[in-house]
């Protein structure tokens, strides 16, 4: 399971020396901005502007990869429905289906966005160890509690996996298999049941193992942050480089240019 | 069931962020550091309901588990949804610009089973743990279900059909959610039933 993103935080690139903080802001902004876009072409190319970054920071293509299925198949449905569904007239037909092209053009342009922003959430959350990632956060002045429980839940998580896997042996050992019955949904519930209840419990002594060792809801670390020239180009650039794109789709430059394609 | 980045529009993103502002400043209220560490262990199982997996008919779907969530913790089940949603983010499961969609959508529908499973003490039917849980898993599904179909036809014409198609997915999910999540609530409530929420002492009478 890839869920250590930050696996490739080592890798000595333009975006692994990048400040933190200042990376969070500039990439969640191009990533924002790509979510409303309007316009094919600038779509595409924001998806380009996220691979050159991807290509750049040196975090392996597949590392992307193997998460972009999941999305895949969450979108998927859109393609097939889409095209089928778009009111107005329709105009194009396959293999005697009728569909809109409006449609395929509108399911491409959602699948290029997704790719896109994944691609940057991954560059972003995936240069820098976690929980750097999560102290720069703090700094961009994100409450002291929140920052604090995604650190507790990302830990949780690895243990909850490890924890699924052996109960997860434990019912196979005793010949158990999913079938799509209520037996099968009530050992299911059991299982995450189980689950809660151990995990839940083991948080606690870890809990009060950091009270006795004097914790008091604050967090304390020896991260320092410190944004250079270099840092701040970076930044300055990638800006630049968003607001010219939606610049460019707000003025529907490229609509115009679209509308020739059919 | 999530919605991706790029689908819905610009006002849509806009306004689940604010909702989902809103929303967690008002369940966020008074919080407590001894309460971290139940939030997020809901958290993460929320995260890891998704890679458990059910048969159901040919397909295999994955639990959200929304609804059960909402049930252990209360009003403090919209920020651990709403941190469940941001780490996935992290992940590339869901989407950054629509953390604020789909908090509103997992996290309100949490909130929605809380108050189910509340109506519990006004009855007095055996297993009504696993009634109002069974419930509770099942309607706060469904609630999620009508906000992601709200989302995407307020997105424009071109989405009104594929979010009848969400919603006639949804009465399914609420089938298996439903299932899962009274199971679950009936063996916490027999093993350790102070993990949920709500309890009532009983009167020593």
């Amino acid at each position: 399971m890839g869920l250590d993103i930050d696996r490739h935080a080592h890798l000595a690139s333009a975006i692994q020396t990048w400040d933190p903080r200042v990376k969070i802001f500039s990439l969640g902004l191009f990533a924002m901005v790509t979510a409303v876009l309007q316009t094919l072409p600038l779509a595409l190319v924001a998806l380009l502007i996220a691979l050159v970054v991807l290509f750049v920071s040196r975090i392996p293509l597949g590392f992307v990869y193997a998460a972009m299925k999941w999305l895949i198949v969450l979108l998927l449905p859109f393609f097939l429905i889409l095209p089928l569904t778009y009111p107005g007239e329709v105009n194009s037909e396959f293999l005697g289906i009728p569909f809109a092209i409006e449609g395929v053009r509108l399911s491409v342009m959602i699948v290029v966005k997704a790719i896109a922003i994944m691609t940057i959430a991954f560059v972003t959350f995936g240069s820098t160890r976690f929980d750097i990632s999560m102290i720069a956060l703090r700094h961009l002045k994100c409450p002291s509690i929140i920052v604090q429980m995604l650190l507790f839940s990302y830990r949780y998580i690895f243990l909850f996996f490890s924890e699924m896997k052996r109960l997860d042996t434990a019912m196979k050992a005793r010949g158990f298999v999913k079938k799509p019955n209520m037996y099968t949904m009530k050992v299911v519930g059991g299982f995450v049941g189980t689950l809660l209840i151990r995990s839940f419990e083991r948080t606690e002594r870890i809990y009060n193992a950091m009270l006795s060792k004097g914790y008091q809801g604050e967090l304390h670390t020896l991260v320092e942050f410190k944004a250079d020239n270099k840092d701040k180009l970076k930044a300055v650039l990638m800006v630049l480089i968003t607001l010219a794109i939606i610049a460019g789709d707000l003025s529907g430059i490229f609509a115009v240019a679209e509308q020739a394609w059919y | 069931m999530h919605i991706a980045d790029g689908i819905v529009s610009a006002p849509v993103l806009v306004a689940g962020f604010g909702a989902t502002a809103l929303l967690a400043a008002a369940t966020m209220r008074n919080i407590e550091t001894d309460e971290i560490p139940k939030i997020s262990v809901a958290t993460a199982v929320f995260f890891v309901a998704n890679f458990i997996h059910v048969p159901l008919g040919v397909v295999s779907i994955h639990l959200i588990l929304n609804g059960l969530v909402g049930v252990l913790l209360g009003k403090r089940a919209f920020p651990a949804i709403m941190l469940g949603v941001v780490l996935q983010s992290f992940f590339g499961f869901g989407g950054v610009s629509v953390i604020g969609v789909n908090s509103v959508m997992l996290g309100g529908g949490a909130l929605c089973a809380y108050g189910i499973w509340q109506l519990r003490h006004y009855v007095s039917i055996p297993k009504k743990e696993v009634v109002f849980g069974a419930l509770a898993g099942a309607l706060g599904i469904f609630f999620s279900g009508c906000i992601l179909a709200l989302a995407l036809a307020t997105t424009g014409e071109a989405f009104v059909e594929s979010a009848k198609l969400v919603l006639g997915w949804h009465v399914v999910l609420m089938l298996l959610e439903g299932a899962v999540t009274g199971a679950c609530v009936g063996f916490i409530a027999r093993a350790k039933p102070e993990l949920l929420a709500g309890q009532r002492l009983v009167a020593a009478n």
